[in-house]
């Protein structure tokens, strides 16, 4: 309480420092006539009353120092002085200022970033009360933990009746687009289907209204709805009374019972619109493939839970859901939706901090420089009796202040790349659809960098420039040969440090090229340049029947073909790259199966003029046919990859597949198809798949609800969907169109991830370059100003220029070099290292890099090659004026 | 003057404040070279204060809230400083001469047989 009480006195009295001094002063001289007056007293002569006086007191400036150590805050005030001192001089050099706080600007700002995206993203706790409580429940293949495998709900009754350690658990599916009518408007919005404990596990009360009663998660008494918060406020106008009335959802009447509160949102799942009874009962139709969600009980962990679960899973009965095979899975909920893109982040969090380190080594051969000019003031100092730590305290209140204003500059840089970051990762990379924020986490994380930053470019010259040799310095006057030598071989190694740490980015930069080029060449297999596509799901008992979806897609394309300027239409239950495929299983007819489920296809039921509508190559035997209609007998394509896969070198023209019947959906299986045809590959997700066998049947001999329409057509494209959207709307006003795209756009989607990526890293390249161009050019410039003198020497006696030039570049160049080993086997031994952590080479669809190896010969050569030149080029630039130095000018310095 | 110094001791570490505060109770205010007069007559001219202490220990004790200064006049009418106790001042030397006289005593008690026996 004391001590605290006397430093913020203390700290007042770091102001008003004259008249405190002038008090000192008047208090001293008091002290001094009171005792002569004394001294006057006791019968000595005035002289020696004074003399006497003045001996006993002792020196008055030590007094004095000693009580000004007392008063204030001398540390503190030592610092500002500093900070205030070196401010100025940091003014008077704007061009050095500039570039150290440019640079730190820009790595500390690509760092914030990137931890703002890390912290929204992976680390920011889920917008739930109590939130690392909750966790996913899930079942995995014994065999192979990595895989899960589906819950069933008898599964989850069993868990949900006999657990222990959960406080609660609710179930769920994923929202799927489902078409809402609502006051004579229809729209597709996502509704997701959920248990009522989910609501409890979640721990959010709603807005108004109730959740869904026991009775209501029954099949049949299930049509009750919550609305979101955004739906209710934007499409209900917050209607207060809403709860009650009807809203149709595929020509369904559901009854509004609640609103969700507006923090009801899961972030890693698509934002419901509406929330729907998942019925469970054991009434109902067996429902495989649902996702759980539980909180674990007060001092429950994770491994107990998980026990608890298991034991009851392999307790279950075959027959109501037991499977030997399975084990029963529990996760931290944020972890199990975040940790696929964990890798991405961390691998360019990674690369961006490369570039800040690169900035610092930069700025500390920078301040090295500096430090140098300013040797003489140093050493002077030190004459006057400054320690070795006031010297580096000093040099150091150069780089902190530096930092501190970077870390400014670069919490705004931060704050709008961020938003970059965001805005073209959003949907693939990052999983959590999160605001990123400028909160206290990210502010202190910036002064965590710059503090960093400040220490690790300026420790090196803040200890270099303290050590001075008082005599040597000051007699050989501003010139100091020696010190130069010792200064410029740390400066060659900071080069060096440079040059490797810059090599490893700009392989890597490579190697995302070529991966990109790669894959931009990629054969896609299919082509419709200029093509419009869209989508529609039929919903409602309208269009249960097959006839009734063909009737309807029919009458929809004769109509679109019918518009003036259209060239083609066709029609496809999902067209490639749309990312909408359906998957099914098939054997070949009279050969063992491969495999208990068969073989998984993606199946196309397209129309006729499917292929020649998207350039897709028919490679052998005929393509589908107008007359292979609903009657005649059934038939499929299958494409290359399928081919091989199922008949090897044989020639499948003529072949019977037989679909497996999926006993775990209860659907059964559809009449086999006889193959006529072999088309070529096309890519179905995007270039880096591993290559999918595909089949396709006619349209009208498998119909489907949904179906994507692919239109090429002269118009503009406003106005050809213009016309679109009416013929739709006249054939039937609650079948809205939606991923409405030109095919060159789907295909643009599929590289746009890549495309991000590269140019990310390139930035994050160029920016090295940049700075090691800055930094062997300054040591050069360096190197030649101190030995003026000397090359004018050496040319006075005859030295030829090339000699000189060579001397003059040698070392840098030597120590470029040396970087540039380095670097190869640093870039080498990272690849090897973070290969496979961070799935840089594609492994299952989720790898970074598409068909270049981690050593890529050619990206290595070219940044080889490239740094090269950048070292020549910089070098080469300031050492030319050691070629022209005059002897009798340089001779003259003395 | 050397030789005279060498007899006289410096104040011991930590003793000075309590001098200060025990001076100011019983002088009531005084300034800076009282306050060093007064402690060095009271200790029979064994102790020397040094004013390079002397002066930053009257600030910390201001700064710590034991004792406020105000300029004034001196008998003969010359301006000084002077320095008297607070509240907080007064019940600092209270608390502080209790832990002196525990802690002599305790010494006390420790060298007293050690003579007895010799």
């Amino acid at each position: 309480m004391r001590r605290l009480r006397a430093w913020f006195s203390r700290l007042g009295e770091m102001f008003g420092r004259r008249r405190r001094e002038r008090e000192l002063a008047a208090e001293m001289e008091s002290h001094l006539q009171l005792h002569i007056e004394d001294n006057l007293r006791a019968g000595m002569t005035a002289q020696a009353a004074r003399r006497e006086a003045l001996l006993k007191f002792g020196g008055l400036e030590q007094i004095k120092e000693s009580y000004r150590e007392r008063r204030g805050l001398p540390l503190l005030e030592g610092w500002l002085r500093d900070f205030h001192f070196t401010s100025r001089v940091l003014r008077k050099n704007p061009g050095f200022t500039c570039i150290v706080v440019f640079t730190l600007a820009l790595g500390i700002g690509a760092n914030t970033a990137i931890f703002s995206v890390l912290e929204s993203q992976l680390w920011r706790p889920l917008p739930f009360p109590d939130p690392e409580r909750l966790v996913d429940v899930h079942v995995v293949l014994r065999k192979n933990p990595r895989q899960w495998d589906v819950i069933t709900s008898s599964i989850y009754r069993a868990w949900a009746e006999q657990n222990h350690t959960f406080s609660s658990l609710g179930a769920y599916n994923f929202p799927s687009p489902r078409n809402l009518t609502a006051e004579g408007r229809s729209e597709r919005v996502q509704v997701m289907q959920l248990t009522s404990s989910t609501f409890k596990t979640l721990d959010v009360p709603l807005e108004r209204g109730r959740i869904f009663l026991p009775e209501e998660e029954t099949t049949g008494r299930d049509h009750v709805a919550i609305l979101s918060h955004a739906l209710w406020r934007t499409r209900f106008a917050s209607d207060t009374n809403i709860t009650g009335k009807p809203i149709t959802i595929d020509g369904e009447l559901y009854f509004v019972v609640g609103i969700a509160p507006p923090r009801l949102r899961f972030e890693y799942l698509p934002e419901p619109a509406i929330f729907v009874p998942l019925a469970l009962d054991p009434a109902a139709k067996v429902m495989r493939g649902i996702y759980m969600i539980g909180r674990l009980g007060p001092g429950v962990s994770v491994e107990g839970a998980r026990t608890e679960l298991d034991d009851i899973l392999q307790r279950q009965p075959q027959a109501e859901g037991g499977k030997q095979e399975d084990l029963a899975a529990v996760s931290n909920l944020r972890v199990t939706w975040t940790e696929y893109s964990e890798r991405p982040l961390y691998f360019f969090a990674g690369a961006i901090l490369l570039v800040l380190l690169i900035a610092c080594v930069n700025n500390a051969g920078l301040l090295l420089a500096r430090g140098l000019a300013r040797q003489r003031e140093f050493a002077l100092r030190a004459a006057l009796g400054a320690s070795r730590s006031i010297l580096i305290r000093q040099s150091l209140a150069e780089s902190v202040l530096l930092s501190v204003a970077g870390g400014t500059a670069g919490t705004m840089l931060g704050i709008w790349g961020s938003g970059v970051f965001g805005g073209f990762w959003s949907e693939d990379t990052l999983p959590r659809q999160t605001e990123t924020s400028l909160d206290g986490r990210v502010l202190l994380f910036v002064l965590g960098v710059s503090i960093f930053s400040a220490l690790f470019m300026g420790i090196l010259p803040a200890l270099f420039s303290s050590r001075v040799d008082v005599n040597e310095t000051l007699r050989k006057g501003a010139r100091g040969l020696s010190a130069g030598r010792s200064q410029l071989q740390i400066r060659s190694l900071l080069v060096a440090v440079e040059v490797c740490l810059a090599l490893v980015l700009l392989f890597g930069a490579g190697l995302f090229l070529s991966s990109f080029v790669r894959e931009e060449q990629a054969p896609r297999g299919f082509d419709a340049p200029g093509a419009v596509t869209f989508r529609i799901a039929l919903r409602g008992e309208k269009y249960a029947q097959p006839d009734q979806q063909i009737r309807y897609f029919r009458s929809l394309t004769d109509q679109i073909r019918s518009l003036p300027g259209v060239q083609e239409v066709t029609l496809g239950s999902s067209i490639p790259l749309d990312g909408s495929p359906l998957f099914d299983s098939v054997n070949v007819a009279g050969r063992p199966p491969r495999g208990k489920h068969g073989t998984g296809v993606i199946v196309y039921s397209v129309e006729p003029n499917f292929l020649q509508a998207l350039h897709i190559h028919l490679l052998a035997g005929r393509a589908l046919e107008p007359h292979d209609t609903r009657t005649a007998p059934r038939v499929a394509l299958i494409n290359r990859n399928a081919a091989r896969t199922l008949f090897g070198s044989e020639d499948p023209v003529g072949k019977i597949l037989e679909y497996v019947a999926d006993k775990r959906r209860d659907v059964p299986a559809e009449a086999p198809v006889q193959i006529v045809g072999v088309t070529e590959n096309t890519q179905e997700f995007g270039p880096s798949e591993v290559p999918f066998d595909v089949i396709y049947v006619p349209f009208s001999q498998k119909p489907d609800r949904g179906a994507s329409i692919v239109v090429s057509s002269n118009l503009p494209r406003g106005a050809l969907l213009g016309a679109i959207r009416d013929a739709a709307y006249s054939l039937d006003k609650d079948q809205p169109l939606f991923d409405v795209k030109t095919v060159d756009q789907l295909i643009g989607e599929s590289l746009r991830g890549s495309q991000f990526d590269l140019i990310l890293i390139g930035c994050l390249a160029a920016v090295a370059l940049a700075l090691v161009s800055v930094g062997i050019f300054g040591t050069v410039a360096y190197f030649v100003q101190q030995r003026t003198q000397e090359f004018g020497i050496r040319l006075a006696l005859g030295a030829t220029r090339g000699h000189v030039l060579r001397q003059a570049i040698g070392r840098a160049y030597t120590m470029g070099v040396v970087g540039l080993a380095f670097g190869v086997a640093v870039a080498l031994a990272l690849g090897r290292i973070l290969g496979s952590a961070l799935y840089l080479v594609p492994h299952e669809h989720s790898g970074m890099l598409y068909g270049v190896k981690i050593y890529d010969p050619a990206s290595m050569t070219v940044a080889c090659i490239l740094l090269l030149a950048i070292l020549f080029l910089a070098g080469f630039v300031p050492a030319r004026r050691a070629m022209r130095v005059d002897p009798m000018v340089a001779l003259r310095y003395e | 003057m050397g030789d005279k110094t060498g007899e006289k001791k410096d104040v011991w570490q930590g003793t000075l404040a309590l001098m200060v505060l025990k001076t100011l109770q019983s002088m009531g205010s005084l300034h800076g070279y009282g306050i060093a007069r007064r402690i060095e007559q009271t200790s029979g001219d064994l102790l020397l204060v040094n004013y390079g202490t002397l002066y930053p220990a009257l600030l910390k004790l201001e700064q710590e809230g034991y004792i406020s200064s105000e300029w004034g006049f001196s008998d003969n009418n010359r301006k000084a400083k002077y320095y008297k106790l607070t509240r907080a001042g007064r019940k600092q030397l209270n608390k502080e001469e209790r832990e002196w006289e525990q802690t002599t005593a305790i010494l006390a008690r420790f060298l007293a047989p050690g003579e007895e026996r010799s």
